[in-house]
Protein backbone atom coordinates (compact mmCIF):
# COMPACT_ATOMS: atom_id res chain seq x y z
CA UNK A 1 0.00 0.00 0.00
CA UNK A 2 1.41 3.48 -1.07
CA UNK A 3 1.25 6.11 1.43
CA UNK A 4 0.01 9.58 0.51
CA UNK A 5 1.89 12.19 1.65
CA UNK A 6 0.35 16.04 1.84
CA UNK A 7 2.53 19.12 2.76
CA UNK A 8 1.15 20.61 5.71
CA UNK A 9 1.10 23.95 3.82
CA UNK A 10 -0.82 23.09 1.16
CA UNK A 11 -4.17 22.06 3.19
CA UNK A 12 -3.09 25.46 5.38
CA UNK A 13 -3.59 26.86 2.10
CA UNK A 14 -6.98 24.80 1.29
CA UNK A 15 -8.35 25.59 4.79
CA UNK A 16 -7.61 29.21 4.50
CA UNK A 17 -9.31 29.36 1.19
CA UNK A 18 -12.55 27.74 2.41
CA UNK A 19 -12.24 30.24 5.78
CA UNK A 20 -12.52 32.94 2.92
CA UNK A 21 -14.86 31.94 1.10
CA UNK A 22 -17.29 31.35 3.91
CA UNK A 23 -15.93 34.98 5.34
CA UNK A 24 -16.33 36.93 2.36
CA UNK A 25 -19.78 38.52 2.64
CA UNK A 26 -18.94 39.59 5.56
CA UNK A 27 -15.85 41.21 4.21
CA UNK A 28 -16.37 42.58 1.33
CA UNK A 29 -19.29 44.76 0.00
CA UNK A 30 -21.87 43.77 -2.60
CA UNK A 31 -20.43 44.17 -6.05
CA UNK A 32 -23.45 45.69 -7.43
CA UNK A 33 -23.48 48.01 -4.11
CA UNK A 34 -19.66 49.70 -5.01
CA UNK A 35 -19.35 53.45 -5.75
CA UNK A 36 -17.57 53.74 -9.00
CA UNK A 37 -16.39 57.47 -10.22
CA UNK A 38 -15.48 59.98 -7.19
CA UNK A 39 -14.55 62.98 -9.74
CA UNK A 40 -17.54 65.50 -9.87
CA UNK A 41 -18.93 66.63 -13.16
CA UNK A 42 -22.12 68.34 -14.19
CA UNK A 43 -24.07 67.46 -17.06
CA UNK A 44 -24.00 69.92 -19.67
CA UNK A 45 -25.56 68.72 -22.83
CA UNK A 46 -28.01 65.48 -23.19
CA UNK A 47 -29.36 64.35 -26.46
CA UNK A 48 -31.20 61.03 -26.37
CA UNK A 49 -29.31 58.33 -24.34
CA UNK A 50 -26.09 60.54 -24.77
CA UNK A 51 -24.76 63.16 -22.24
CA UNK A 52 -22.02 65.23 -22.01
CA UNK A 53 -20.32 65.48 -18.87
CA UNK A 54 -18.10 68.51 -17.62
CA UNK A 55 -15.29 67.61 -15.11
CA UNK A 56 -15.33 70.01 -12.20
CA UNK A 57 -11.91 71.90 -12.48
CA UNK A 58 -9.16 70.97 -9.77
CA UNK A 59 -6.66 73.50 -10.61
CA UNK A 60 -7.40 77.79 -10.45
CA UNK A 61 -6.27 78.17 -14.07
CA UNK A 62 -6.67 75.40 -17.54
CA UNK A 63 -5.16 75.18 -20.10
CA UNK A 64 -7.17 76.92 -23.16
CA UNK A 65 -8.22 74.33 -25.43
CA UNK A 66 -10.75 71.71 -24.01
CA UNK A 67 -10.45 68.54 -24.37
CA UNK A 68 -13.17 65.49 -24.77
CA UNK A 69 -13.04 61.77 -24.13
CA UNK A 70 -14.72 59.82 -26.77
CA UNK A 71 -15.34 56.44 -24.75
CA UNK A 72 -15.97 53.19 -26.27
CA UNK A 73 -19.16 51.84 -26.52
CA UNK A 74 -18.69 48.57 -24.87
CA UNK A 75 -18.64 48.97 -21.42
CA UNK A 76 -19.63 52.04 -19.46
CA UNK A 77 -16.97 55.16 -19.40
CA UNK A 78 -16.78 54.49 -15.16
CA UNK A 79 -12.90 52.76 -16.07
CA UNK A 80 -11.44 56.31 -16.76
CA UNK A 81 -12.42 57.30 -13.10
CA UNK A 82 -12.41 53.72 -11.56
CA UNK A 83 -10.69 54.96 -7.79
CA UNK A 84 -9.17 58.34 -7.53
CA UNK A 85 -5.34 56.93 -7.38
CA UNK A 86 -5.66 55.30 -10.86
CA UNK A 87 -8.17 57.85 -12.40
CA UNK A 88 -7.62 59.10 -15.72
CA UNK A 89 -9.68 62.18 -15.46
CA UNK A 90 -8.82 63.32 -12.21
CA UNK A 91 -5.09 63.35 -13.28
CA UNK A 92 -6.22 65.38 -16.59
CA UNK A 93 -7.70 67.60 -14.15
CA UNK A 94 -4.73 67.92 -11.79
CA UNK A 95 -2.60 69.00 -14.82
CA UNK A 96 -4.81 71.59 -15.58
CA UNK A 97 -6.98 70.69 -18.85
CA UNK A 98 -10.98 71.67 -19.40
CA UNK A 99 -12.04 68.25 -19.51
CA UNK A 100 -15.25 66.80 -21.28
CA UNK A 101 -16.28 63.18 -21.58
CA UNK A 102 -18.98 61.52 -23.70
CA UNK A 103 -21.25 59.22 -21.86
CA UNK A 104 -22.96 57.04 -25.10
CA UNK A 105 -25.89 56.01 -22.21
CA UNK A 106 -27.25 52.56 -22.68
CA UNK A 107 -29.18 52.02 -26.62
CA UNK A 108 -32.65 50.85 -26.17
CA UNK A 109 -34.58 49.01 -28.95
CA UNK A 110 -35.46 52.32 -30.04
CA UNK A 111 -31.98 53.21 -30.52
CA UNK A 112 -31.50 50.01 -33.32
CA UNK A 113 -31.51 52.50 -35.95
CA UNK A 114 -28.28 54.65 -34.54
CA UNK A 115 -24.83 54.21 -36.98
CA UNK A 116 -21.24 56.05 -37.26
CA UNK A 117 -23.73 58.85 -38.73
CA UNK A 118 -25.54 59.56 -35.75
CA UNK A 119 -22.83 58.58 -33.54
CA UNK A 120 -20.29 60.88 -35.51
CA UNK A 121 -21.94 63.79 -37.28
CA UNK A 122 -24.47 63.84 -34.80
CA UNK A 123 -23.80 63.44 -31.36
CA UNK A 124 -20.48 64.09 -31.10
CA UNK A 125 -20.75 66.65 -33.73
CA UNK A 126 -23.14 68.62 -31.10
CA UNK A 127 -20.88 68.10 -28.54
CA UNK A 128 -17.81 70.13 -29.87
CA UNK A 129 -20.09 72.49 -31.25
CA UNK A 130 -21.19 73.14 -27.25
CA UNK A 131 -17.94 73.09 -25.75
CA UNK A 132 -16.80 75.65 -28.71
CA UNK A 133 -19.57 77.58 -28.30
CA UNK A 134 -19.21 77.41 -24.20
CA UNK A 135 -15.47 77.92 -24.58
CA UNK A 136 -14.91 80.57 -27.04
CA UNK A 137 -12.56 78.19 -29.27
CA UNK A 138 -12.94 76.94 -32.88
CA UNK A 139 -11.09 73.66 -31.99
CA UNK A 140 -10.51 71.17 -29.20
CA UNK A 141 -8.83 68.33 -28.33
CA UNK A 142 -9.98 64.95 -29.09
CA UNK A 143 -9.33 61.94 -27.40
CA UNK A 144 -10.50 58.48 -28.22
CA UNK A 145 -10.43 55.25 -26.39
CA UNK A 146 -10.99 51.72 -27.68
CA UNK A 147 -13.82 52.09 -30.36
CA UNK A 148 -14.36 55.81 -29.27
CA UNK A 149 -10.89 55.77 -30.85
CA UNK A 150 -12.50 54.62 -33.97
CA UNK A 151 -15.41 57.03 -33.73
CA UNK A 152 -12.88 60.05 -32.81
CA UNK A 153 -10.55 59.03 -35.28
CA UNK A 154 -14.08 59.00 -38.10
CA UNK A 155 -14.54 62.52 -36.92
CA UNK A 156 -11.59 63.94 -36.86
CA UNK A 157 -11.34 62.96 -40.88
CA UNK A 158 -15.04 64.38 -41.26
CA UNK A 159 -14.44 67.33 -39.10
CA UNK A 160 -10.35 68.11 -39.19
CA UNK A 161 -11.36 71.50 -39.16
CA UNK A 162 -12.71 71.64 -35.30
CA UNK A 163 -10.26 68.91 -34.24
CA UNK A 164 -6.77 70.66 -32.99
CA UNK A 165 -5.02 67.85 -31.53
CA UNK A 166 -6.08 63.73 -31.53
CA UNK A 167 -5.46 61.42 -28.96
CA UNK A 168 -6.28 57.80 -30.59
CA UNK A 169 -5.99 55.18 -27.26
CA UNK A 170 -5.73 52.06 -28.63
CA UNK A 171 -8.18 52.76 -31.56
CA UNK A 172 -9.41 49.76 -33.61
CA UNK A 173 -8.57 50.42 -36.70
CA UNK A 174 -6.78 47.75 -39.07
CA UNK A 175 -9.46 45.00 -38.57
CA UNK A 176 -7.04 42.77 -40.66
CA UNK A 177 -4.58 42.91 -38.92
CA UNK A 178 -6.22 42.57 -35.84
CA UNK A 179 -4.65 39.05 -34.51
CA UNK A 180 -8.02 38.81 -31.30
CA UNK A 181 -9.95 36.28 -30.63
CA UNK A 182 -12.77 38.81 -31.27
CA UNK A 183 -11.66 39.66 -34.48
CA UNK A 184 -11.42 35.98 -35.42
CA UNK A 185 -15.10 35.29 -34.44
CA UNK A 186 -16.25 38.89 -36.02
CA UNK A 187 -14.53 37.75 -39.45
CA UNK A 188 -17.03 34.74 -39.74
CA UNK A 189 -19.99 36.42 -38.00
CA UNK A 190 -23.38 37.08 -39.61
CA UNK A 191 -24.26 40.42 -38.73
CA UNK A 192 -27.11 41.07 -41.10
CA UNK A 193 -29.41 38.08 -39.27
CA UNK A 194 -28.07 39.49 -35.79
CA UNK A 195 -29.56 42.93 -36.12
CA UNK A 196 -32.43 42.00 -38.40
CA UNK A 197 -33.75 39.73 -35.70
CA UNK A 198 -32.22 40.76 -32.37
CA UNK A 199 -32.09 44.66 -33.06
CA UNK A 200 -29.08 45.71 -30.37
CA UNK A 201 -26.34 43.65 -30.59
CA UNK A 202 -27.34 42.17 -26.69
CA UNK A 203 -24.50 42.68 -24.16
CA UNK A 204 -24.88 38.82 -23.18
CA UNK A 205 -22.39 38.36 -26.66
CA UNK A 206 -20.28 40.78 -25.36
CA UNK A 207 -19.78 39.18 -22.09
CA UNK A 208 -19.15 36.04 -24.44
CA UNK A 209 -16.60 37.67 -26.39
CA UNK A 210 -15.17 38.76 -23.11
CA UNK A 211 -14.62 35.51 -21.61
CA UNK A 212 -12.95 33.78 -24.04
CA UNK A 213 -10.26 36.34 -24.23
CA UNK A 214 -8.23 34.82 -21.31
CA UNK A 215 -10.74 32.07 -19.97
CA UNK A 216 -8.55 30.76 -17.14
CA UNK A 217 -6.92 33.71 -15.87
CA UNK A 218 -10.13 35.85 -16.08
CA UNK A 219 -12.54 33.13 -15.48
CA UNK A 220 -10.45 31.16 -12.38
CA UNK A 221 -6.95 32.54 -11.45
CA UNK A 222 -8.30 36.03 -11.07
CA UNK A 223 -11.49 34.92 -8.50
CA UNK A 224 -9.06 32.74 -6.66
CA UNK A 225 -6.69 35.29 -5.84
CA UNK A 226 -9.66 38.06 -4.74
CA UNK A 227 -10.91 35.38 -1.93
CA UNK A 228 -7.25 34.89 -1.14
CA UNK A 229 -6.92 38.38 -0.49
CA UNK A 230 -9.78 39.12 1.37
CA UNK A 231 -8.54 40.44 4.01
CA UNK A 232 -6.64 43.11 1.95
CA UNK A 233 -9.27 45.93 2.01
CA UNK A 234 -7.60 47.67 -0.99
CA UNK A 235 -7.13 44.96 -3.37
CA UNK A 236 -10.93 44.45 -2.55
CA UNK A 237 -12.21 47.55 -2.90
CA UNK A 238 -10.04 47.87 -6.20
CA UNK A 239 -11.25 44.28 -7.73
CA UNK A 240 -14.91 45.04 -6.84
CA UNK A 241 -15.02 48.27 -8.81
CA UNK A 242 -13.82 46.28 -11.85
CA UNK A 243 -15.84 43.30 -11.73
CA UNK A 244 -18.63 46.01 -11.38
CA UNK A 245 -17.60 48.02 -14.33
CA UNK A 246 -16.84 44.89 -16.67
CA UNK A 247 -20.77 43.48 -16.00
CA UNK A 248 -22.14 47.13 -16.88
CA UNK A 249 -22.18 46.43 -20.56
CA UNK A 250 -24.97 48.42 -22.49
CA UNK A 251 -26.13 46.82 -25.86
CA UNK A 252 -24.53 48.83 -28.99
CA UNK A 253 -27.10 49.74 -31.00
CA UNK A 254 -27.72 47.23 -34.29
CA UNK A 255 -26.96 49.55 -37.15
CA UNK A 256 -23.60 50.99 -35.91
CA UNK A 257 -22.69 47.07 -34.60
CA UNK A 258 -23.43 46.07 -38.31
CA UNK A 259 -21.41 48.68 -39.86
CA UNK A 260 -18.90 48.10 -37.11
CA UNK A 261 -18.19 44.62 -37.92
CA UNK A 262 -18.84 44.73 -41.77
CA UNK A 263 -16.62 48.15 -41.92
CA UNK A 264 -13.45 47.05 -39.65
CA UNK A 265 -13.40 43.58 -39.32
CA UNK A 266 -15.10 41.81 -42.22
CA UNK A 267 -13.98 44.58 -45.42
CA UNK A 268 -11.58 46.71 -43.57
CA UNK A 269 -12.74 49.78 -45.13
CA UNK A 270 -11.52 52.40 -42.89
CA UNK A 271 -7.50 52.09 -43.18
CA UNK A 272 -8.46 51.58 -46.92
CA UNK A 273 -9.91 54.77 -46.86
CA UNK A 274 -12.89 53.53 -48.17
CA UNK A 275 -15.72 54.03 -45.42
CA UNK A 276 -18.61 56.06 -46.03
CA UNK A 277 -20.22 57.96 -43.52
CA UNK A 278 -23.55 59.75 -43.49
CA UNK A 279 -22.56 59.94 -47.43
CA UNK A 280 -19.19 61.19 -47.48
CA UNK A 281 -16.07 59.17 -47.61
CA UNK A 282 -13.66 58.85 -44.44
CA UNK A 283 -9.94 59.62 -45.42
CA UNK A 284 -7.29 58.75 -42.99
CA UNK A 285 -5.58 60.91 -44.92
CA UNK A 286 -7.52 63.81 -43.95
CA UNK A 287 -6.06 63.95 -40.33
CA UNK A 288 -3.44 66.73 -40.53
CA UNK A 289 -3.44 67.54 -37.54
CA UNK A 290 -0.79 66.59 -34.80
CA UNK A 291 -1.71 62.72 -33.35
CA UNK A 292 -0.70 60.90 -30.83
CA UNK A 293 -1.09 56.81 -30.75
CA UNK A 294 -1.12 54.89 -27.51
CA UNK A 295 -0.88 51.26 -28.08
CA UNK A 296 -0.26 48.90 -25.60
CA UNK A 297 1.79 45.70 -26.04
CA UNK A 298 -0.30 43.50 -23.82
CA UNK A 299 -3.57 44.53 -25.18
CA UNK A 300 -5.60 41.25 -25.95
CA UNK A 301 -8.68 42.99 -26.88
CA UNK A 302 -7.30 45.38 -29.59
CA UNK A 303 -3.73 44.06 -31.00
CA UNK A 304 -1.28 46.53 -31.24
CA UNK A 305 -1.03 45.41 -34.85
CA UNK A 306 -4.84 46.64 -35.27
CA UNK A 307 -4.16 50.22 -33.85
CA UNK A 308 -0.23 51.04 -35.17
CA UNK A 309 -1.48 51.71 -38.70
CA UNK A 310 -3.44 54.91 -38.10
CA UNK A 311 -0.04 56.28 -37.10
CA UNK A 312 1.39 55.46 -41.04
CA UNK A 313 -1.89 56.16 -42.43
CA UNK A 314 -2.15 60.01 -41.70
CA UNK A 315 -0.66 62.74 -43.18
CA UNK A 316 0.24 64.89 -40.20
CA UNK A 317 3.61 65.37 -39.80
CA UNK A 318 3.23 66.17 -35.93
CA UNK A 319 2.74 62.85 -35.22
CA UNK A 320 4.03 60.29 -32.40
CA UNK A 321 3.61 56.78 -32.05
CA UNK A 322 4.03 55.34 -28.19
CA UNK A 323 3.71 51.21 -27.31
CA UNK A 324 3.18 50.89 -23.50
CA UNK A 325 4.26 47.87 -21.82
CA UNK A 326 0.86 46.85 -20.30
CA UNK A 327 -2.43 45.96 -21.27
CA UNK A 328 -5.48 47.08 -22.56
CA UNK A 329 -6.98 48.71 -19.25
CA UNK A 330 -4.06 49.19 -17.66
CA UNK A 331 -3.44 51.98 -20.19
CA UNK A 332 -5.63 53.77 -18.87
CA UNK A 333 -6.36 52.39 -15.19
CA UNK A 334 -3.39 51.68 -13.36
CA UNK A 335 -0.15 52.77 -11.08
CA UNK A 336 1.93 52.30 -14.36
CA UNK A 337 -0.93 55.09 -16.11
CA UNK A 338 -0.48 57.33 -13.76
CA UNK A 339 3.18 56.96 -13.64
CA UNK A 340 4.08 56.81 -17.08
CA UNK A 341 1.09 57.07 -19.71
CA UNK A 342 -0.99 60.42 -18.49
CA UNK A 343 2.49 62.43 -17.66
CA UNK A 344 3.92 61.78 -21.42
CA UNK A 345 0.41 62.92 -22.80
CA UNK A 346 0.00 65.56 -20.33
CA UNK A 347 2.99 66.66 -21.38
CA UNK A 348 2.67 66.38 -25.85
CA UNK A 349 -0.89 68.14 -25.11
CA UNK A 350 -0.23 71.07 -23.25
CA UNK A 351 2.88 71.61 -25.66
CA UNK A 352 -0.04 71.90 -28.11
CA UNK A 353 -3.21 73.46 -26.75
CA UNK B 1 -28.59 9.23 -43.02
CA UNK B 2 -28.97 9.86 -46.59
CA UNK B 3 -32.38 9.43 -46.44
CA UNK B 4 -33.10 12.21 -43.86
CA UNK B 5 -33.52 15.14 -46.10
CA UNK B 6 -36.64 13.10 -47.70
CA UNK B 7 -37.63 12.18 -44.46
CA UNK B 8 -37.81 15.52 -43.22
CA UNK B 9 -39.71 16.80 -46.46
CA UNK B 10 -42.02 13.72 -46.06
CA UNK B 11 -42.78 15.05 -42.61
CA UNK B 12 -42.98 18.70 -43.79
CA UNK B 13 -45.08 18.20 -46.63
CA UNK B 14 -47.60 15.79 -44.78
CA UNK B 15 -47.99 18.45 -41.92
CA UNK B 16 -48.60 21.28 -44.05
CA UNK B 17 -50.79 19.12 -46.36
CA UNK B 18 -52.89 18.56 -43.69
CA UNK B 19 -52.78 21.80 -41.84
CA UNK B 20 -53.87 23.54 -44.86
CA UNK B 21 -56.54 20.34 -45.78
CA UNK B 22 -58.14 20.80 -41.94
CA UNK B 23 -58.00 24.85 -42.93
CA UNK B 24 -59.99 24.70 -45.92
CA UNK B 25 -62.10 21.66 -44.74
CA UNK B 26 -62.85 23.88 -41.13
CA UNK B 27 -63.40 27.59 -42.76
CA UNK B 28 -66.81 27.12 -43.82
CA UNK B 29 -68.31 26.23 -40.35
CA UNK B 30 -65.80 27.49 -38.31
CA UNK B 31 -66.65 30.94 -40.13
CA UNK B 32 -70.40 30.03 -39.20
CA UNK B 33 -69.93 29.34 -35.43
CA UNK B 34 -66.56 31.57 -34.51
CA UNK B 35 -66.64 35.42 -33.98
CA UNK B 36 -64.19 37.16 -31.60
CA UNK B 37 -60.95 36.11 -31.46
CA UNK B 38 -61.73 32.75 -32.82
CA UNK B 39 -62.60 33.79 -36.19
CA UNK B 40 -58.64 33.60 -37.10
CA UNK B 41 -58.42 30.54 -35.41
CA UNK B 42 -57.67 27.85 -38.47
CA UNK B 43 -55.80 30.37 -39.95
CA UNK B 44 -53.16 31.35 -37.00
CA UNK B 45 -53.19 27.55 -36.28
CA UNK B 46 -51.77 27.10 -40.15
CA UNK B 47 -49.08 29.90 -40.12
CA UNK B 48 -48.10 28.44 -36.14
CA UNK B 49 -47.95 24.79 -37.38
CA UNK B 50 -46.08 26.09 -40.76
CA UNK B 51 -43.36 28.00 -38.35
CA UNK B 52 -43.00 25.21 -36.15
CA UNK B 53 -42.94 22.52 -38.62
CA UNK B 54 -39.72 24.81 -40.52
CA UNK B 55 -38.22 24.90 -37.05
CA UNK B 56 -37.79 21.42 -36.89
CA UNK B 57 -35.42 21.05 -39.27
CA UNK B 58 -33.06 24.08 -37.72
CA UNK B 59 -33.16 23.06 -34.33
CA UNK B 60 -31.52 19.67 -35.88
CA UNK B 61 -28.83 21.62 -37.38
CA UNK B 62 -28.60 23.73 -33.84
CA UNK B 63 -28.16 20.57 -32.38
CA UNK B 64 -25.11 19.52 -34.84
CA UNK B 65 -23.32 23.01 -34.46
CA UNK B 66 -23.90 22.87 -30.38
CA UNK B 67 -22.52 19.02 -30.42
CA UNK B 68 -20.09 20.25 -32.37
CA UNK B 69 -19.07 23.16 -30.12
CA UNK B 70 -19.29 21.24 -27.10
CA UNK B 71 -16.77 18.61 -28.29
CA UNK B 72 -14.40 21.23 -29.62
CA UNK B 73 -14.62 22.56 -25.86
CA UNK B 74 -13.98 18.68 -24.29
CA UNK B 75 -11.20 17.90 -26.94
CA UNK B 76 -9.44 21.31 -26.28
CA UNK B 77 -9.89 20.76 -22.34
CA UNK B 78 -8.37 16.92 -22.46
CA UNK B 79 -5.38 17.47 -24.70
CA UNK B 80 -4.80 20.58 -22.15
CA UNK B 81 -5.07 17.92 -19.14
CA UNK B 82 -2.73 15.44 -21.41
CA UNK B 83 -0.25 18.18 -21.49
CA UNK B 84 -0.80 19.44 -17.96
CA UNK B 85 0.05 15.37 -16.57
CA UNK B 86 3.22 15.12 -18.75
CA UNK B 87 4.64 17.93 -17.16
CA UNK B 88 3.39 17.46 -14.02
CA UNK B 89 5.48 14.71 -13.10
CA UNK B 90 8.65 16.99 -12.90
CA UNK B 91 6.50 19.44 -10.26
CA UNK B 92 7.87 18.79 -6.26
CA UNK B 93 4.57 17.96 -3.85
CA UNK B 94 5.49 20.97 -1.48
CA UNK B 95 4.22 24.25 -1.46
CA UNK B 96 6.23 25.98 -4.46
CA UNK B 97 5.23 22.98 -6.45
CA UNK B 98 1.79 23.70 -5.59
CA UNK B 99 2.23 26.90 -6.90
CA UNK B 100 3.98 26.02 -9.95
CA UNK B 101 1.02 23.10 -10.67
CA UNK B 102 -1.40 26.11 -11.02
CA UNK B 103 0.96 28.14 -13.10
CA UNK B 104 1.64 25.26 -15.34
CA UNK B 105 -1.86 24.38 -15.36
CA UNK B 106 -3.03 27.67 -15.83
CA UNK B 107 -0.63 29.19 -18.72
CA UNK B 108 -1.40 25.33 -20.64
CA UNK B 109 -5.02 25.63 -20.65
CA UNK B 110 -4.79 29.39 -21.45
CA UNK B 111 -2.58 28.70 -24.18
CA UNK B 112 -4.80 25.44 -25.75
CA UNK B 113 -8.38 27.33 -25.39
CA UNK B 114 -6.77 31.05 -26.99
CA UNK B 115 -5.22 28.54 -29.95
CA UNK B 116 -9.07 26.68 -30.41
CA UNK B 117 -10.35 30.36 -30.03
CA UNK B 118 -8.42 32.21 -32.66
CA UNK B 119 -9.01 28.82 -34.92
CA UNK B 120 -10.81 28.90 -38.36
CA UNK B 121 -13.16 26.32 -37.57
CA UNK B 122 -14.02 27.14 -34.09
CA UNK B 123 -15.46 30.56 -35.66
CA UNK B 124 -16.81 28.92 -38.29
CA UNK B 125 -18.84 26.78 -36.19
CA UNK B 126 -19.52 29.16 -33.30
CA UNK B 127 -20.97 31.90 -36.03
CA UNK B 128 -23.11 28.57 -37.74
CA UNK B 129 -24.16 27.68 -34.37
CA UNK B 130 -25.31 31.87 -33.49
CA UNK B 131 -26.62 31.92 -36.81
CA UNK B 132 -29.12 28.58 -36.30
CA UNK B 133 -29.95 29.94 -32.84
CA UNK B 134 -31.23 33.37 -34.78
CA UNK B 135 -32.99 31.46 -36.72
CA UNK B 136 -34.87 29.56 -34.27
CA UNK B 137 -35.41 32.98 -32.55
CA UNK B 138 -36.84 34.39 -35.67
CA UNK B 139 -39.17 31.47 -35.63
CA UNK B 140 -40.85 32.11 -32.17
CA UNK B 141 -41.00 35.87 -33.17
CA UNK B 142 -42.86 34.76 -36.18
CA UNK B 143 -45.15 32.87 -33.55
CA UNK B 144 -45.75 34.84 -30.70
CA UNK B 145 -46.54 37.87 -34.01
CA UNK B 146 -49.62 35.49 -34.37
CA UNK B 147 -50.55 35.58 -30.89
CA UNK B 148 -49.96 39.31 -31.14
CA UNK B 149 -52.01 39.96 -33.85
CA UNK B 150 -55.06 37.67 -32.69
CA UNK B 151 -54.74 39.48 -29.59
CA UNK B 152 -54.80 42.61 -31.27
CA UNK B 153 -51.61 44.13 -29.94
CA UNK B 154 -49.21 45.57 -32.39
CA UNK B 155 -46.38 42.78 -34.11
CA UNK B 156 -42.79 43.02 -33.62
CA UNK B 157 -42.82 44.75 -37.84
CA UNK B 158 -45.59 46.95 -36.79
CA UNK B 159 -42.85 48.41 -34.22
CA UNK B 160 -40.49 48.53 -35.60
CA UNK B 161 -41.94 50.23 -38.63
CA UNK B 162 -42.52 52.85 -36.02
CA UNK B 163 -39.15 52.99 -34.36
CA UNK B 164 -37.55 53.76 -38.35
CA UNK B 165 -40.36 56.53 -38.99
CA UNK B 166 -39.21 57.67 -35.81
CA UNK B 167 -35.78 57.65 -36.69
CA UNK B 168 -36.06 59.34 -40.27
CA UNK B 169 -38.44 61.87 -38.41
CA UNK B 170 -35.05 63.05 -36.28
CA UNK B 171 -32.70 62.43 -39.02
CA UNK B 172 -35.12 64.94 -40.98
CA UNK B 173 -35.14 67.65 -37.60
CA UNK B 174 -31.28 67.17 -37.77
CA UNK B 175 -30.88 68.54 -41.35
CA UNK B 176 -33.22 71.26 -40.43
CA UNK B 177 -31.39 72.20 -37.31
CA UNK B 178 -28.11 71.87 -39.42
CA UNK B 179 -29.09 74.08 -41.73
CA UNK B 180 -30.26 76.38 -39.63
CA UNK B 181 -27.01 76.37 -38.02
CA UNK B 182 -25.38 77.09 -40.86
CA UNK B 183 -27.34 80.00 -42.08
CA UNK B 184 -27.18 81.66 -38.25
CA UNK B 185 -22.69 81.43 -38.95
CA UNK B 186 -23.07 82.67 -42.48
CA UNK B 187 -25.29 85.54 -40.70
CA UNK B 188 -22.83 86.01 -37.70
CA UNK B 189 -19.77 86.43 -40.91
Amino acid sequence: MTENKFDAKIIGEFLNLGRNLAEAPMKASVPHEVKIGSTQFDIVYKEDKMRLLHFKPLTSKQIKTPLLISYAIVNRYHIFDIDPKKSWVKNLLEQGFDLYLIDWGTPTKIDKFLGFNEYVNGYMDNCVDYICDESDVDKISIQGYCTGGTLATVYSSLHPERVKNLIATAPVIDGWKDTTVVSNIAKFFDVDKLVDTVGNMPPEFIYYCFSILKPFEQGVEKYLKFFNNIDNEKFVDSFLKIEKWLDETPPIPGELFRQWIKGIYQDNLLIKNKMSVGGRLVSLENLNMPIFTQVAVGDHLVSPECSMPLHYAVSSTDKILKLYPTGHVGMIASSFSQKTVLPELGQWLKERS
Amino acid sequence: MENEPGITDYYKKTAMFWSDMIAMMSSKPTTLSSVGPLRTLSSNLKKITAELTEANKEIVEFNNFLIEYYKQLADTWSNAQKEVTSKSTKIPQNEEGTEAYKRVWIDIFENNFTGLFDSKKFSENYNGLISKELELLKRWNAVTDVMLKSANLPTKQEIEEIYEEIHALKNRIFKLELDKKKSEKNDRK
